[in-house]
C-alpha cells in the first residue's frame, strides 16, 4: 500500500497533553545521533590532529574552513558567532535530504521540521535586527510609509513559511516520487533506475536544497543587521 | 508527573502528510529543540574545538613566520655588518699594503742609495787604488828606466866619455829627476 504520510509511532501524555511521536522525530534522533557520533570521534581524532593536515583531519578541516569562509563572506565578521548554528542547519538538513538513499523519511519532509528550522531564522533575524539596528529596524516596517505596515509584516511572515515550504515542498515531492517508483512501477524497473533517481532527488536536489536554504537564511540574516 | 506511552499500535493516529494544528505545532516546538539541543552539541564538541584548534594552528604558523622573519631582518642587519666591516678590513688590507709596499719602496731606495754609496765608496777607493798603483808604478817604472838608463848610460859612458862627463851628466840627470818628481 502506498503510504506518504507521517506514521506516529507513540502517542504520549504529558501533563494532560497529547503528543505523537512521528517518525519525523524517531528520524531526527536517528540523524542526531549520527551527527554526534561523528562530532564525537572528530573531537577523540582533534587530540591526535597534527600541524600538518592529512587525510580524515583534511577533510574534517576542509568542511569547517569551508563553511566559516562561507559564512564569513555572506554574514561578515560580527556575525560570525552565528556560524556553529548554521553549521547545524547545514548538516542536519543535509544530512536528512540524504537519508531518503538509506531507506529513512527524511525529517525534512514534515513541514513541522522545516518551519521549525524556517522558524529559527525568523527568531535570529528580529534578534539581530534589533541588536544592531535598534528602532531603525523597527521603523522599517512603518516605511517607506505607516500605511505600508500590513504589507510589510506580511512581506516579513512570510519569509518563514516560504523558506519552509521551499525545502519541505522539493524533499517531499522527491520522496512521492521514490515511493511511487518502488510502489508502482514492476520490481524489473526497481533494478539500476533509482540510483539516478536517488542521485537526483536525494543527492542532487537535497544538497541544492540545503544550500539553497541556508543561503537565504543567512541573507536574510546579513539584511537584518545593515 | 503525568507521563505514559500508549502501547505500540494502539488506537494510534493515521500518518499525515501535512497538517495545520495542535500536533504540528508540538512537532515544531520539538524539532526546535531537537535543533537548539543539536547546533549547542556540535558547536560545542565539533565545529568550536576544530576551528579553535586551527585558529591557534594559524596563530603559531603566524607566530613562526614573524619570527622567522624577525630573524630573517637581524641576519640581514648582521649580513650588512658583517659586510661593512669585511669592506673595512679590505679597506685596512690595502692600506697596510699600501703602506707596506710605500715602506718597502722606501727601503729600497735606501739599499740602493746605500748601495750606490758603497759602490761609489769602492769605485772611489778603487779609483784611489788604481790611482796610487799607477803612481807608484809609474815610480817603479821611471826608476827601472831610470836604473836601466843609468845602465846604458854606464856602458855608453864607459866607451864613450871619461869621468868628468860622467859626473857632470849625473848630476844633471839627477838635478832633471829630482825636479820631475818634485813637479808630479
Amino acid at each position: 500500500m502506498l503510504n506518504l504520510g507521517i506514521d506516529n509511532l507513540w502517542v504520549v501524555n504529558l501533563f494532560g497533553t497529547e503528543i505523537w511521536i512521528t517518525r519525523t522525530m524517531l528520524n531526527t534522533w536517528i540523524i542526531m545521533l549520527v551527527l554526534i557520533v561523528l562530532a564525537v570521534i572528530v573531537r577523540i581524532k582533534l587530540r591526535s590532529f597534527r600541524e600538518i593536515p592529512t587525510g580524515f583531519q583534511n577533510a574534517v578541516e576542509s568542511v569547517i574552513e569551508i563553511f566559516e569562509n562561507f559564512v564569513d563572506n555572506t554574514l561578515g565578521e560580527k556575525l560570525r558567532y552565528l556560524g556553529p548554528w548554521f553549521f547545524t542547519v547545514f548538516a542536519f538538513i543535509l544530512f536528512s535530504n540524504l537519508s531518503g538513499v538509506f531507506g529513512l523519511r527524511p525529517p525534512t519532509a514534515d513541514w513541522g521540521t522545516t518551519f521549525a528550522f524556517a522558524l529559527a531564522t525568523f527568531i535570529l533575524i528580529q534578534i539581530v535586527g534589533i541588536r544592531y539596528r535598534k528602532m531603525d529596524y523597527l521603523k522599517n516596517f512603518f516605511y517607506p510609509n505607516p500605511i505600508f505596515f500590513p504589507l510589510n509584516l506580511i512581506g516579513e511572515l512570510a519569509r518563514p513559511i516560504s523558506l519552509s515550504f521551499r525545502l519541505f515542498g522539493n524533499v517531499l515531492a522527491g520522496m512521492i516520487m521514490m515511493t511511487l517508483i518502488y510502489s508502482l512501477t514492476p520490481k524489473l524497473v526497481q533494478i539500476g533506475l533509482p540510483v539516478f533517481l536517488h542521485a537526483y532527488f536525494d543527492l542532487f536536489s537535497g544538497a541544492l536544497q540545503t544550500y539553497i536554504f541556508c543561503m537565504l537564511s543567512l541573507m536574510f540574516v546579513k539584511g537584518a543587521s545593515e | 508527573m503525568n507521563f505514559n506511552i500508549d502501547p505500540l499500535l494502539s488506537a494510534l493516529p493515521e500518518g499525515r502528510v501535512f497538517a495545520l494544528d495542535k500536533q504540528t505545532l508540538i512537532t515544531i516546538v520539538i524539532q526546535l529543540l531537537n535543533a537548539c539541543i543539536l547546533a549547542g552539541i556540535l558547536g560545542f564538541i565539533l565545529y568550536k574545538p576544530v576551528r579553535e584548534f586551527m585558529k591557534n594552528r594559524t596563530g603559531r604558523i603566524s607566530g613562526q613566520f614573524n619570527d622567522a622573519q624577525n630573524k630573517l631582518t637581524e641576519a640581514e642587519a648582521l649580513k650588512a655588518e658583517y659586510e661593512k666591516k669585511l669592506a673595512e678590513i679590505e679597506l685596512e688590507r690595502i692600506k697596510i699594503l699600501e703602506a707596506a709596499r710605500v715602506s718597502a719602496a722606501e727601503k729600497t731606495r735606501d739599499i740602493l742609495a746605500e748601495a750606490r754609496a758603497e759602490a761609489e765608496m769602492f769605485k772611489k777607493r778603487a779609483a784611489e787604488s788604481i790611482a796610487y798603483e799607477k803612481e807608484r808604478l809609474q815610480k817603479e817604472t821611471r826608476l827601472h828606466i831610470i836604473e836601466i838608463s843609468s845602465l846604458m848610460a854606464a856602458k855608453f859612458v864607459e866607451k864613450e866619455i871619461g869621468t868628468e862627463d860622467h859626473d857632470r851628466l849625473f848630476n844633471e840627470a839627477m838635478a832633471q829627476l829630482e825636479e820631475a818628481s818634485w813637479l808630479s
